[in-house]
């Protein structure tokens, strides 16, 4: 049983299919007015049939007042670090610091490559996300005087002026499976952010990975509870219980409240396109999971 | 020199970081004062400015119709693919709001510093045009191959071309030596100089440049427009260049104007007050100064691109395109084409589609049409035609899509007006909380327009008839492009054939429909074990005849050699009462052993909402046969049995008609073969032997449901159209459509000499 204490936060990740174009925009304003905290988008820049994520993501926030967003995850390989360092302060302050950085290493390199972007084996990925990461907080980090250099082996910046700094302290989320990625999760991470399909064996994958970034974390001399734990969920609404998340919203509320408890998981994001799936999501599900995890946490 | 372009107006506003909201509110004030596109720099190793990408799409967000571009692009910090995408999806967003500005990106060292490389001014200009090329290749999209670019700066190999951008994208380029301006020539659909950057002369040597290698390139040099960054001071006394009253800042730019082919002015300002004394008192009357100095020298709509216009099809005369329909035409090199060429079933390569927004235009299109009677025509309302072909090629096609309203006209005789592009699954669903339903077909993509001039057998056909028998009224733009109301008091004639036979006789742009009230329905989608094929269809013909009117049931199969047969039966019960409900169902049940069931009670527009909203990239031809039957006899089963088995087949359907279909009589509408309880319909693999084989059992039938068919010999059409329907549908043909112009779906006047050979790309 590991939970962080983190207050729970629940999201939507929408599809950011490029036809109806403003498909993404609508569900998202569904989601803030059914009350969700989050909205995010996958980014596959070589995927034709998506919108650019970073594009969608300034759009949306333009046309929201209150939710916050993120990528889920960004592309780094697709990504100039510089730039999307001052993109993304630019966004949080021109959205009154709403916005997190989601970003992954990177997959499907053959995509990558076809765009033009650089083949990495999964350990250079690695190593270029951490360098990326290095240059973002410090292009942000005002409070130094000096230009940035980093001299990365992927990833090289020789005295560009720091800033705009973000509006708020821009939390970074990483994308993260494989231990490598978990122990720079744990060093460098404000957050981890896995798919729920994605993790073999299903939620009970979670703990040996959060004892991963636990380590990590401690090795680094930052507590485990510096870092949140994620998780992208995705289910079905059923009048009757079937399976882990397949059910009314009572039984996904357990399914979810056990996820916190046993794994320390406190901001799940719901995988759907639909306003009703989302709705149940905000209204029912939530707060049905927050009561337990207070109520055991009380207990605790 | 001019270029006629008509003029332009924008401002360029400090994108500064340090005050996002003030930065807004003046691309908003711009928007509200009236110019036409709002700007911004881009230098993304600048802290003190914002990320130029991210507040345009902010702005974007805040905006509604003024257009956005960076002032511009350094493309060596913006990965050309990425920036493609991020345009058409900007673009999108906008609702085709965005042009792109472009630089080869100077300050080389502060690139350096950011990571980009940096490159030296010689190279950069290479670099930059490769970059062009490979956005020009993503955004492409009419194009469907994949894209492939092997430069010195830049490799993409085989990536697919895409979003489909809203329009197409202008790319402005700013620049001043002569290497970039002969690029521009080539490439580009503007050129963007910063007035106070350039000697004077410049303009004059720039556009000769750009001109030369523009008509080198086999462009013509009015692709490009002009444009300029302008910058000054107003001030009570005259002054310096741009430096005194309104009248004089007139007086100053209408030769750039005249002279020069200026089409734009974009003002680099950031003082509210400047901005507004522009766009009150310059902006206006500079337009006004130039229209009297060039007047008639403007054009009427851009020229363009040469590469757009090298994929142009004979025989249409674009530039004769009415300027009313502006914004509503498609052509071959356009970025949408992609999207709007071909139909559900059928692939095509039209030479012009258009999409009229209202029935004005509509009446334009038909007179355009009108004067191409030597290409073919088509009318697309969803475009699931199977017999009607709502796309050709090298043709024009009149895409309804855009007219898709739906409205109740009156709550208490509960009558609806529905324009020909909305899906009947839109239909449904507008329908669905009033408690209404109109019955349509079985899939919730099919449109309106064609459905409802045909039939519209569907799923509540026993209980309330074809969904023509509720069609009150239609508004029609016929050949000689009238528009005519008509219903059994206006034009009865006209209403008479719309009802079966509306594709032959104009475009219908309003439907007018009375709805019965419909409570939800009872659901039921049944899998079968039909190994005994003859016995299925008969015992579930027999059940269906003797079942009460709530029951309609179609029932599909899809035969494979080798495999045991599957029939998936399909029921609807027009009650919400479980036992009516039950009591419809159950014989149905017991005809075969059953696989799998599932039975539901819902709202008749959940059982609609079974499609996809989306594009279509149908290909080659659908190969049909059909035909009404009063019941499934023994000999017709047994018939049934043997073409299934042959192979030939790979989609068989019988729907029950009859009920209150045949309550309505024969000669009531062009719709006549009321007496069938049966409608038949397979697809095959090969027209020849598909006909071979149908032929042999064309005698089990008596008639046949035109939208179903795609036999193209004329017996056909005396199948759908018994001898007194179709006498009369000529006889009204020759008074509403003398010269067939409407034919794609059905001929009633084949001796017609000017029709071109009909499109037979199927097998
Ligand atoms: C998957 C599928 C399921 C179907 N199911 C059923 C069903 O259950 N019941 C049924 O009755 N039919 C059914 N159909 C047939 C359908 O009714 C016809 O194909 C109909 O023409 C489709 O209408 P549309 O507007 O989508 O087609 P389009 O392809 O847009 O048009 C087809 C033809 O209709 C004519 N037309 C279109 N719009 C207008 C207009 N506004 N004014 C005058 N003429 C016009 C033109 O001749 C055009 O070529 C089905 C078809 C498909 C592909």
């Amino acid at each position: 049983m590991t939970d962080y204490g983190h207050d729970l936060c629940f999201g939507a990740f929408i599809t950011p299919r490029a036809q109806p174009p403003h498909h993404a925009v609508e569900l998202s304003l569904v989601a803030e007015q059914v009350g969700l905290d989050l909205v995010t988008f996958q980014d596959h820049p070589y995927q034709p049939a998506f919108l650019d994520t970073w594009t969608l993501l300034s759009y949306v926030a333009s046309r929201t007042r209150s939710i916050r967003l993120a990528g889920n995850v960004l592309n780094l390989p697709l990504r100039q670090p510089a730039v999307l360092a001052r993109a993304v302060a630019s966004l949080d302050r021109l959205s009154g610091g709403r916005i997190e950085l989601g970003i992954g290493a990177g997959a499907f390199w053959d995509a990558i490559e076809a765009m033009g972007g650089r083949r990495l084996s999964a350990g250079q990925a690695v190593v270029a996300l951490e360098e990326a990461i290095t240059i973002i907080r410090e292009l942000w980090d005002t409070s130094q005087r000096g230009g940035v250099r980093v001299n990365g082996t992927y990833y090289q910046v020789s005295g560009a002026k720091r800033g705009p700094a973000p509006a708020h302290n821009v939390e970074i989320w990483i994308g993260a499976y494989k231990p490598r990625m978990l122990q720079l999760t744990g060093r460098l991470g404000d957050g981890w952010l896995p798919s729920l399909s994605y993790l073999p064996g299903g939620t009970a994958a979670l703990e040996e990975m959060n004892r991963i970034i636990d380590e990590a974390a401690v090795a680094a001399g930052r507590s485990p509870s510096a870092v949140r734990r994620m998780l992208n969920i995705n289910g079905q609404f059923s009048s009757v219980s079937q399976s882990f998340l397949v059910g009314p919203p009572e039984k996904w509320a357990e399914d979810l409240a056990d996820v916190t408890l046993r794994y320390g998981i406190s901001t799940f994001i719901l995988a759907a396109d639909d306003p009703y799936s989302l709705e149940l999501f905000a209204r029912e599900v939530a707060p049905a999971t927050r009561e337990i995890v207070a109520a055991e946490r009380a207990k605790a | 020199m001019h270029y006629g372009h008509p003029l332009e107006f924008g401002t360029f506003i400090t994108p500064r970081s340090d005050s996002p909201e003030s930065v807004v509110a003046l691309a908003r004030r711009s928007e509200e004062l009236g110019y036409d596109l709002v700007t911004f720099q881009d230098h993304p190793y600048q802290p003190a400015h914002l990320d130029t990408w991210t507040l345009l799409s902010w702005v974007a967000g805040q905006t509604e119709r003024i257009r956005i571009a960076a002032n511009v692009h350094n493309i060596q910090l913006r990965d050309p693919t990425v920036l493609a995408r991020s345009a058409a999806s900007l673009d999108l967003l906008s609702g085709g709001r965005l042009s792109l500005g472009l630089g080869a990106g100077a300050y080389q060292m502060a690139v350096a510093a950011m990571g980009g490389r940096g490159l030296r001014a010689g190279q950069a200009v290479e670099a930059l045009e490769e970059a062009i090329d490979i956005i020009r290749g993503i955004l492409d999209t009419a194009d469907s191959a994949p894209l492939s670019f092997h430069g010195t700066y830049y490799r993409v190999s085989r990536v697919q071309r895409g979003p489909v951008p809203a329009h197409d994208i202008p790319i402005w380029i700013g620049a001043r030596q002569p290497r970039m301006l002969r690029l521009i020539g080539r490439k580009a659909d503007g050129w963007l100089p910063s007035l106070p950057f350039l000697q004077p002369g410049d303009l004059t040597a720039g556009n000769a440049i750009i001109d030369e290698a523009a008509r080198e390139a086999g462009r013509d040099p009015r692709e490009i427009r002009r444009l300029v960054n302008i910058a000054g001071r107003f001030a009570p006394e005259r002054g310096g260049f741009l430096e005194g009253p309104s009248v004089q800042w007139v007086e100053e730019l209408l030769p750039l104007v005249v002279e020069h082919g200026v089409g734009t002015f974009i003002l680099m300002s950031d003082d509210e007050r400047t901005i507004e004394q522009f766009a009150r008192e310059v902006a206006p009357a500079l337009r006004e100064a130039a229209e009297r100095e060039l007047a008639g020298a403007f054009l009427a709509r851009p020229i363009r691109r040469a590469s757009v216009r090298a994929r142009r099809r004979e025989g249409i005369d674009y530039d004769a395109i009415p300027e009313s329909l502006d914004g509503a035409v498609i052509e071959p090199g356009d970025p949408s084409y992609a999207r709007m060429r071909s139909t559900y079933f059928r692939g095509g390569s039209p030479g012009l589609v258009i999409q009229p927004g209202t029935t004005a235009e509509v009446a334009t299109a038909v007179a355009f049409a009108r004067a191409h009677r030597h290409v073919p025509l088509s009318i697309r309302s969803g475009g699931h035609g199977i017999r009607g072909r709502s796309t050709n090629d090298g043709g024009i096609v009149i895409n309804l899509s855009r007219l898709r309203a739906i409205e109740v006209l009156d709550r208490a005789t509960r009558r609806v007006r529905i324009e020909p592009g909305a899906r009947w699954m839109d239909v449904a669903a507008a329908l669905s909380p009033y408690g209404w339903a109109l019955t349509s077909g079985d899939y919730g993509g099919v449109g309106v327009g064609g459905l409802a001039t045909a039939g519209g057998i569907g799923f509540l056909g026993r209980k309330h008839g074809l969904t023509i028998d509720h069609l009150r009224a239609v508004e029609m733009v016929l050949a000689d492009g009238a528009v005519v109301r008509a219903s059994d008091d206006e034009n009865p004639d006209l209403f008479w054939a719309v009802r079966g036979a509306g594709a032959g006789f104009g475009i219908v742009t309003s439907f007018e429909f009375e709805v019965p009230e419909v409570s939800n329905v009872g659901w039921a989608q049944l899998l079968f074990d039909a190994s005994d094929i003859a016995g299925f269809l008969e015992r579930w013909g027999a059940i269906v005849e003797a079942s009460p009117r709530e029951l309609t049931s179609f029932l599909i199969t899809s035969p494979r050699r080798g495999q045991p047969t599957i029939a998936f039966v399909l029921a609807m019960v027009a009650s919400d009462n479980p036992e009516t409900i039950v009591r419809c169902l159950q014989p149905l049940v017991n005809i075969a052993p059953l696989y799998d069931q599932s039975a539901i009670i819902a709202p008749y527009a959940t059982v609609m909402a079974n499609a996809q909203s989306g594009d279509y990239y149908g290909r080659g031809e659908p190969i049909t046969r059909s035909g009404l039957i009063e019941h499934i006899t023994p000999e017709f089963a047994a018939d049934a049995e043997r073409l299934l088995r042959s192979g030939l087949i790979y989609f068989f359907q019988i729907r029950a008609v009859g009920g209150a279909v045949s309550d309505v009589p024969p000669d009531a509408t062009a719709y006549a073969n009321r007496s069938a309880n049966f409608s038949v319909l397979a697809l095959g693999a090969h027209r020849a032997r598909l006909d071979a084989a149908w032929d042999q059992i064309q005698y089990h039938f008596n008639g046949l449901y035109l939208a179903f068919e795609t036999d193209p010999r004329p017996e056909r059409l005396a199948e759908a159209f018994p001898p007194p329907t179709l006498e009369r549908l000529r006889r009204l043909k020759a008074r509403y459509d003398p010269e067939n112009l409407f034919r794609d779906s059905f001929d009633l006047n084949p001796e017609d000499a000017s029709r071109p050979a009909p499109v037979e790309t199927g097998s």
